[in-house]
């Protein structure tokens, strides 16, 4: 199916619907959805909602200043590109690198497989989580900030009023698709890839589910998420990270919605706990990514938006991530989501 | 005293890294917004000068006679690594200050040559740079004419930075006013120099090498049929076109489907989550024509790069646009470093 035959069956199968609500949880399809702008080729009662899925826009504050402080104590540390621009109390970890501070950025662990004496600052979702279960295996010491994201998607269902989700793509392919089926979400999902046309597919499919009030979980991205996922992943995984609850920027504490290194050795939040226990973490209580994460308000709506908080200086989550963080793209664009 | 490295062992150093914010961060020199701020920040605190013009340009213009202008650029390059696919820092420092000049209509008359290097730097490697650099002068006619060497300590420079200046003569200055409707024209593919780079740095398998070239002649050849030109450097084109939007207060509109864009530039950067048109190009650059010229700015251009595209147009609007396949959507100005996504 090419794309302007999509466009125009998600109109005709949009026309007979009321508002929906589709939640894209994945940062990744949000970047997808903005760079190539199909916000606007969507009819209009088809809102797109940006789930908490940009990992680094759902750190919390506290992870970011207790990382901070260990590199600033002269520790090597290392983490993914996008975590370092994030800013934490005072500052973020390009400042502390910019002060003269250990912080390589990597692309992947095979970066640091051998550095011991680095710390590793360990984000994302299931589809990062792998790799650092491998460094974890070779005795890298890592500050877990990881998260899982059924426990989320769970939360997000009795707090705000949605149609279905679009799953994440790539963190199925680690816990497969069979999996969506245990977890309790009382809507229907479709899992999706990234290019823009599977995403107008899945959107379909998804619309298709709404309109039949089905809660459906349909695996849309069968060229690489299987039903039983990556079982030597998963394995990987279980070996080395246990549960544990975390903290989400904008959201707060989700019971056993984080992973933590089983090694206690090798978890930099027990080993340097002395060097941030102390520090006071403060989120600007004007800011309300909170409720923007959860699609309960526009960047327009924040007081703070464009005026205190902005890309250079930002206060929250939402204006963190360039490419996926809702108050950025919207800041970026001088628009406001709705308006693209 | 335990030393600090005892101490953070067991967790209990204090922090040993100054706290003072009010330093340079390396987005200010990544060209974009930060790096804009910073430089009208100083070009502010200089008084101005009467007889220069274009000062805020690639290359500032002095008239002499009634109808010739001098026009001089000064450019310093570092980069990682130093050697690097299709080319080398010396390249880098040739092209960039002949580049500045051509995209104000000049053709270079000579250049300086400057460097700071650091105790310890191979000679072999030294030499290399300096013998692209001689190739170079030789290949295009351009000559270095004066410069400066410094040696500083071991760790002081990270090997070795290049400072080129550049003097030309034009009898047109490449800013004529443009209009609603008149074409932007890319003079080839875009990103091949950040690809490169990256591809080395994350040591991922490509062809793609460096597009660093002297864009003089296909300048010189253009340069009756266009208005303004302005080379694609830092940034990438998304930062160039704001850049020529912002400084003519006006919009620019441009169709993804035409941005020419080589397959393994695409691929590359779709594996690394960045985005293409935020990366540095060193051998294109971006025209405005009329209607009227853009075909014939093309078929010359198509000379010296077959990839040479007309993506788009100038219009009223207030900022860049971007038509992709399914939706139109702003191509913004980068900001902060360029760094991978995460997933």
């Amino acid at each position: 199916m090419n794309n302007s035959q999509l466009i125009s069956d998600i109109k005709a199968t949009a026309a007979n619907m009321g508002e929906v609500r589709i939640m894209e949880v994945c940062g990744g399809h949000t970047n997808t959805v903005m760079r190539y702008g199909l916000r606007n080729v969507l009819p209009s009662n088809i809102k797109l909602i940006s789930g908490p899925g940009c990992p680094v826009c759902v750190t919390s504050q506290r992870d970011i200043d207790a990382m901070i402080e260990i590199a600033l104590a002269g520790i090597k540390v290392a983490t993914y590109g996008d975590m370092i621009q994030v800013p934490g109390t005072k500052m973020s970890l390009a400042d502390a690198q910019n002060l003269g501070a250990d912080v390589k950025m990597i692309y992947s662990i095979d970066q640091i497989l051998d550095e011991t004496d680095r710390v590793f600052f360990a984000v994302g979702f299931e589809t990062t989580t792998p790799m650092t279960a491998k460094l974890l295996q070779n005795g890298i010491k890592v500050f877990s900030a990881h998260k899982v994201m059924p426990p989320a998607m769970r939360v997000l269902t009795k707090e705000m009023r949605l149609d279905g989700f679009i799953d994440p793509g790539h963190v199925s392919t680690i816990i497969g698709s069979d999996v969506w089926g245990t977890m309790n979400i009382p809507l229907p999902q479709v899992i999706s890839g990234f290019k823009p046309d599977q995403l107008l597919h899945s959107i379909l499919l998804l619309l298709k589910l709404i309109q039949n009030k089905s809660t459906a979980i349909i695996n849309d991205y069968p060229e690489v998420v299987f039903p039983q996922g990556n079982i030597v992943a998963q394995n990987l995984i279980k070996n080395t990270l246990k549960s544990a609850d975390a903290d989400w920027r904008g959201i707060g504490t989700i019971p056993l919605s984080g992973l933590t290194p089983i090694d206690a050795q090798l978890d930099a939040r027990i080993v340097y706990a002395n060097l941030f226990k102390n520090i006071e973490s403060v989120e600007n209580t004007s800011c309300r990514c909170g409720e923007i994460i959860r699609g309960l308000a526009e960047p327009k709506d924040c007081p703070l938006f464009g005026t205190v908080c902005t890309p250079q200086n930002p206060q929250g989550a939402c204006m963190v991530s360039a490419s996926e963080g809702a108050c950025a793209i919207a800041y970026k664009y001088g628009k406001s989501l709705s308006e693209l | 005293m335990n030393t600090p490295k005892q101490n953070c062992l067991t967790g209990a150093c204090p922090p040993i890294i100054s706290r003072n914010m009010h330093t340079i961060k390396l987005s200010e020199g990544s060209g974009g917004r930060e790096m804009q701020s910073l430089i009208s920040e100083v070009r502010k605190r200089f008084p101005e000068t009467s007889a220069w013009n274009n000062l805020r340009d690639d290359a500032a213009t002095f008239p002499i006679g009634k109808e010739k202008h001098i026009v001089f650029t000064s450019d310093s390059y570092v980069v990682t690594p130093i050697f690097f696919p299709g080319g080398n820092i010396g390249k880098l420092a040739f092209c960039g200050t002949v580049n500045d000049l051509a995209v104000i209509g000049a053709a270079p008359t000579g250049l300086s040559f400057s460097c700071i290097l650091e105790e310890g730097f191979s000679k072999d490697e030294f030499f290399e740079i300096i013998d692209t650099i001689a190739s170079l002068s030789k290949q295009t006619g351009i000559p270095i004419v004066t410069g400066d060497t410094k040696v500083v300590e071991r760790g002081g420079v990270g090997k070795i930075i290049i400072n080129t200046s550049g003097i030309g003569i034009t009898k047109h200055i490449l800013s004529d006013p443009i209009q609603v409707g008149d074409r932007v024209i890319v003079s080839g593919g875009i990103g091949e120099h950040g690809t490169a780079l990256l591809a080395k740095r994350f040591e991922l398998e490509s062809s793609i090498e460096t597009d660093s070239k002297p864009l003089h002649e296909e300048l010189i050849a253009t340069g009756p049929f266009i208005k303004q030109a302005k080379d694609i450097t830092r940034g990438g084109i998304a930062a160039i076109l704001n850049e020529l939007a912002e400084k003519n207060d006006a919009g620019i509109a441009v169709e993804e489907e035409l941005i020419p864009l080589h397959d393994q530039v695409r691929a590359l950067t779709e594996i690394l989550g960045i985005d293409a048109y935020s990366l540095a190009c060193e051998g294109r650059f971006v025209c405005i024509t009329s209607p009227k010229n853009a075909e014939k700015t093309l078929s010359i251009l198509r000379k010296f790069n077959p990839s040479a595209s007309d993506i788009g147009k100038i219009t009223n609007e207030k900022n860049v646009t971007i038509q992709t396949r399914y939706g139109k959507t702003l191509l913004a100005v980068p900001s902060g470093n360029i760094v991978p996504r995460i997933c």
